[in-house]
C-alpha cells in the first residue's frame, strides 16, 4: 500500500471543492425555476425558490467553515493555497447568484397576478434567463477542468446579457402607458438587472479560474473601466 | 453602446510589492542591492565524489535568505562553503568562486580564520562553551584581541542584541549550561554577534528547540536582520515562509544512480513567490509537501 | 487466600500478568551465588592482608618514624624519614616529566597527526604496547641509559625519576587522549567559527575542559609509580641511607625499597613491624591520592 503524502488532505480538498462547485448547481437549479416562474407568473413556484436559499446560504456556511479548517489545519501554500483562496471567492458568489435568484422571485408577486405583460421585454428577460444559467453552468465547468479558455469565454457572453439589459431599460422608458404598467416595467428592470448581477458573478468566477491556474489576477472585464483595464499601477 | 473587445490585458499586480511576478534576472532593482555574496558554479565533492555542483546564486546585504530542500540535497554543506567550514573536513573539496564582497574566498592568499571572524555560524545543537556566560560571548572579542575595556561593552551589547541581557544581566558568571536550551541558542547567537561580522549563518538553529523558544528566535532574526545578513538552513518550510525574505530550494539529483546522489540549486526567489507561484514544478511539489 | 484476595489473583492470572516459574531462574539464582561469593573471596583476602598489616604495624607508626633515619642494626631507633622524602621527590620529578610530555603527546596524536600517515599509526601502537610492558624492563632501560652511559647521571634522584617517569608516560598519554577527545567536537567547531586559529582553541577550550580527566589520569598513574620496586631496584636506589637526599643528583631510597630492605636483609624479626608501619605510611599516602583523584573527578566533571 503506497503512502501519498499529504493524501488526507489532497481528498479534503477535492471534497470542498466538489461542495462549493455543487453549490453552482443549486444556483442552476434555482436561476431555471425562477425564470419559469417568470414566464408563467407562477407566484408559488417563486416562493419555492426563496425558501430554497437557504439550501444555498448553508452551503455557504459549510464550504466557508471547512476552508477556515483548511487554512488553519494544512497550511496549504503554493497551488493548494490557490485553490483554498480561490473557492472561497466562489461560494461568496454562489451565494451572491442565489440571493440575486430570490431577488426576481420576490420582484413576482408584487406585479400581481395579471400583470400587463409587453412580450417583447419578457421575451429578452427570458433570454437573459437562459444566458445567466448557462454562464453558472459554464463558470463551474471552467472550475472544474481549470480551463482558462472557457474562463474567458464567460467575459464574451456576459456582453451579451449586458447589452440585453440596457435593451430592457430601453423598452421600459419608452413603454408609458398607465400605472400598472409602468410599475411593471420599473419591476422588470429590476429583474434584468438581477439577471446581469448573476452573470457578473459568473465572470468573476472565470476570473478565479484564471488566478488558480496563471497565479495571477486579471479582470475581464471591469465596469469601472469600460474601454479596457488601467494601465498597471507600478513600473515593474 | 457595447464595449469594444480588448485585447489581452498585461496583468494587474496584487500588490505593490514584486513578490508574485518577476523572476530574479528581470528585477531591475537587483542591481541597485548590495550582494554581500556571490556563489559562481559551486561544487563541493568529498573524497572525490561530488556531493553538490552548479550552485550560483547572489545574497544580499540585510537578507534573510533560507535554503530549503529535502534531506542530503546539500543545503549545509553550501552553508559551510560559505565560511570555509568545510575545509575542517578531511577530503573535502571545493570548486568554483565564492565571492565574498567581491573577494574569492577560497583564494590562496585567503586566510579562513579572517573569514570566520567576519562570518559567524551558529550551529544546530546549541554549543556553549563550559565556561561562564560572560566568558562564553567574550571568547570571540578576546581571540581578536579587543582590549580589556572594550569587552565589558561587547559583551553587554551582544546580549542585548540577542535579547538575552535582561535575563542574564545579573548572572553573568554563571555556567552557561546551566541555562535552557533556547536561551543557550541565544547565547550562541550573542557569542556570533560578538566579533560583530557581516554575515550570521545559521545551520537549523531552532530544530532542537521547542516552539516557544523557536518563535523568539525567529524573532530574534527577524530584528538582527536590520544589522546583519541572515543565511540560514531549515527543514521546517513555514519557519522559512515565516522568516526569510528568499528563499532557495535545493534537491537531490538521482539522474547518475542512487549511488550518485548530486545537490542542485532549482529555484531562488522571493519567499512571497515560492510560496504562492514557484517557477519550477518540482518546488511547488515540495512545498506543497507532495515530495521529499 | 481471602476471598478478596482470590479474585485479585484470579483477574491477574486472567490477564496473563501472573508471575511463571521460568527455567531461567534457577540459572538466575545460580549466578547471583557464584558474583557473591566471588566478590566475598576478593574482600577476605584483602581483609586479611590488611588486618595482617595493620596488626604488625600500627603499634610502630608514631613521631620516631618519621623523624629518623632507617637502620639496618638498631630497630628501637629507626625511622623511614629518608624513604617518605625519597618517594615524594621522586613522585615531584616524576610528575614534573610525565605531565608535559605526556599532555603534549595526546594533543599531537588527537588534535594534530593525520591517522592515515603511518607513522602516526606506529606512535599509537606503540603507546599501547609500551604501557603493559612489565616495570623492571624500564629499570634496566634506565639502568643502561640514564646510569650508565651516555647519560651517567649516576644512581641518583633525577635517574630515578625520570625512569618512573618513562615507565607512566604511557598510560598518562592514553588517560589525557581520552580526556581530550572526551570535548565534544562541537565545542572545536564553535571555538573556530568564531575566528580562533587551532592553537587558540586548544588552549583555551579544548586543554581547559580536559585538565580534571587529565588530573585525574596523572593522579592515577602516579599512584602506580609510587609502589614500584623494582625500577628503583636496578637504577640502585640505596638500602637504608641514614641522610635525606639533598638535590637531583643525590643517591636516595624510597619506601617501597626500604620495606624490602626491611622485610629481607635486616637480620633480626624486630625490623617487621617497622616494615609493616612503611607499608601503611605508604597505603595511606595511596588513599589520600585516589581520593583526590576521585574529589576531582565527580568534582568538575563535566556533563556535556
Amino acid at each position: 500500500m503506497a503512502l501519498q503524502a499529504r493524501q488526507h488532505f489532497a481528498e479534503e480538498l477535492l471534497a470542498v471543492q466538489g461542495q462549493a462547485l455543487g453549490g453552482i448547481d443549486i444556483v442552476v437549479m434555482q436561476i431555471e425555476r425562477v425564470t419559469e416562474a417568470l414566464e408563467h407568473q407562477d407566484v408559488e413556484l417563486a416562493a419555492l425558490v426563496v425558501a430554497d436559499d437557504d439550501l444555498v446560504d448553508g452551503r455557504y456556511l459549510e464550504v466557508h467553515q471547512r476552508i477556515l479548517s483548511l487554512f488553519a489545519l494544512q497550511a496549504p501554500v503554493a497551488g493548494d493555497l490557490r485553490i483554498v483562496a480561490a473557492l472561497l471567492h466562489v461560494i461568496k458568489h454562489v451565494e451572491r447568484m442565489g440571493d440575486q435568484c430570490v431577488n426576481i422571485a420576490k420582484l413576482l408577486p408584487l406585479v400581481g397576478h395579471e400583470p400587463p405583460v409587453q412580450q417583447d421585454m419578457l421575451d429578452r428577460l427570458l433570454r437573459m434567463g437562459r444566458t445567466a444559467r448557462v454562464e453558472a453552468q459554464q463558470a463551474k465547468l471552467a472550475f472544474a477542468g481549470r480551463d482558462v479558455a472557457l474562463a474567458e469565454d464567460l467575459a464574451r457572453q456576459d456582453r451579451e446579457l449586458n447589452a440585453l439589459n440596457r435593451e430592457v431599460f430601453r423598452m421600459a422608458v419608452d413603454c408609458g402607458g398607465d400605472a400598472d404598467t409602468r410599475e411593471w416595467a420599473m419591476a422588470m428592470t429590476m429583474v434584468a438587472r438581477a439577471y446581469e448581477r448573476i452573470g457578473d458573478n459568473a465572470v468573476d468566477i472565470g476570473e478565479q479560474v484564471c488566478f488558480v491556474v496563471t497565479g495571477l489576477f486579471r479582470e475581464f472585464s471591469d465596469s469601472s473601466h469600460p474601454a479596457g483595464p488601467p494601465a498597471p499601477v507600478n513600473d515593474l | 453602446m457595447p464595449s469594444t473587445s480588448s485585447p489581452v490585458e498585461p496583468p494587474v499586480p496584487l500588490s505593490a510589492v514584486a513578490g508574485g511576478l518577476r523572476s530574479p534576472s528581470s528585477e531591475p532593482s537587483a542591481a541597485a542591492r548590495e550582494a554581500v555574496f556571490a556563489l559562481r558554479d559551486l561544487a563541493v565533492a568529498y573524497g572525490g565524489k561530488t556531493a553538490v555542483e552548479g550552485v550560483s546564486m547572489d545574497l544580499f546585504k540585510n537578507d534573510i535568505t533560507a535554503y530549503i530542500g529535502p534531506s542530503g540535497c546539500g543545503k549545509s554543506t553550501v552553508l559551510r562553503c560559505l565560511n570555509r567550514m568545510n575545509d575542517l573536513i578531511p577530503g573535502a573539496t571545493v570548486s568554483g568562486e565564492v565571492l565574498f564582497h567581491g573577494v574569492d574566498l577560497y583564494d590562496r592568499a585567503v586566510d579562513p580564520v579572517n573569514v570566520r571572524k567576519r562570518i559567524g555560524m551558529v550551529f544546530q545543537k546549541p554549543n556553549p562553551f563550559p565556561k561562564s556566560i560572560y566568558d562564553n560571548v567574550a571568547f570571540g572579542p578576546r581571540v581578536l584581541g579587543a582590549p580589556k575595556a572594550d569587552v565589558d561593552r561587547i559583551v553587554e551589547e551582544s546580549l542585548r542584541k540577542a535579547a538575552l541581557w535582561d535575563d542574564v544581566k545579573d548572572r553573568l558568571k554563571d555556567n552557561a549550561f546551566g541555562m535552557s536550551g533556547g536561551q543557550q541558542q541565544r547565547l550562541c547567537i550573542a557569542r556570533a554577534i560578538a566579533t560583530n561580522p557581516d554575515v550570521i549563518l545559521m545551520d537549523e538553529p531552532c530544530s532542537a528547540l521547542d516552539p516557544i523558544s523557536t518563535g523568539k528566535i525567529e524573532e530574534l532574526m527577524l530584528e538582527l536582520k536590520e544589522s546583519y545578513s541572515i543565511v540560514i538552513v531549515t527543514h521546517n518550510m513555514q519557519q522559512a515562509a515565516r522568516v526569510s525574505d528568499r528563499t532557495a530550494f535545493f534537491i537531490v539529483d538521482l539522474a547518475a544512480g542512487e549511488s550518485q546522489r548530486i545537490g542542485r540549486l532549482v529555484e531562488l526567489n522571493p519567499t512571497e513567490k515560492v510560496f504562492t507561484n514557484p517557477d519550477d514544478p518540482r518546488t511547488e511539489a515540495y512545498v506543497t509537501g507532495k515530495f521529499g | 487466600m481471602s476471598t478478596g484476595a482470590q479474585i485479585a489473583a484470579r483477574a491477574v492470572d486472567g490477564a496473563g500478568l501472573a508471575r511463571r516459574d521460568h527455567r531461567g531462574r534457577g540459572a538466575s539464582a545460580a549466578f547471583n551465588g557464584l558474583m557473591y561469593g566471588a566478590v566475598t573471596i576478593s574482600v577476605l583476602a584483602l581483609g586479611v592482608l590488611l588486618y595482617d598489616v595493620v596488626k604488625d604495624g600500627a603499634g610502630a607508626v608514631d613521631a620516631q618514624f618519621f623523624q629518623n633515619q632507617p637502620s639496618k642494626v638498631r630497630p628501637e631507633t629507626a625511622g623511614a624519614q629518608s624513604a617518605i622524602l625519597g618517594t615524594v621527590y621522586l613522585m615531584l620529578i616524576t610528575a614534573a616529566i610525565v605531565i608535559p610530555l605526556g599532555v603534549a603527546t595526546a594533543l599531537y596524536l588527537e588534535e594534530y597527526a593525520d591517522r592515515t600517515r603511518w607513522w602516526n599509526r606506529l606512535i599509537e601502537l606503540n603507546i599501547q604496547n609500551l604501557a603493559a610492558v612489565p616495570s623492571v624492563v624500564y629499570g634496566i632501560l634506565g639502568l643502561a641509559f640514564f646510569v650508565r652511559a651516555p647519560l651517567s647521571l649516576g644512581s641518583v634522584l633525577l635517574a630515578g625519576g625520570m625512569t618512573l617517569a618513562l615507565l607512566v608516560l604511557p598510560v598518562v598519554i592514553i588517560v589525557a587522549r581520552e580526556a581530550i577527545r572526551a570535548v565534544p567536537s562541537s565545542i572545536r567547531e564553535g571555538s573556530l567559527a568564531l575566528g580562533a586559529t587551532q592553537w587558540q582553541t586548544i588552549a583555551k577550550q579544548v586543554l581547559p575542559a580536559s585538565v580534571p580527566g587529565v588530573a585525574t589520569g596523572v593522579i592515577l598513574a602516579l599512584s602506580r609509580a609510587i609502589g614500584e620496586t623494582a625500577p628503583l631496584l636496578l637504577i640502585g636506589a640505596a638500602a637504608s641511607p641514614r641522610f635525606n637526599p639533598d638535590g637531583l643528583d643525590s643517591a636516595f631510597t624510597a619506601l617501597p625499597v626500604q620495606i624490602l630492605t626491611w622485610s629481607t636483609d635486616a637480620d633480626q624479626e624486630s625490623f617487621l613491624p617497622l616494615a609493616a608501619a612503611a607499608i601503611l605510611v605508604l597505603m595511606g599516602v595511596l588513599l589520600l591520592m585516589n581520593s583526590v583523584a576521585i574529589w576531582l573527578r565527580h568534582r568538575y566533571e563535566q556533563q556535556w
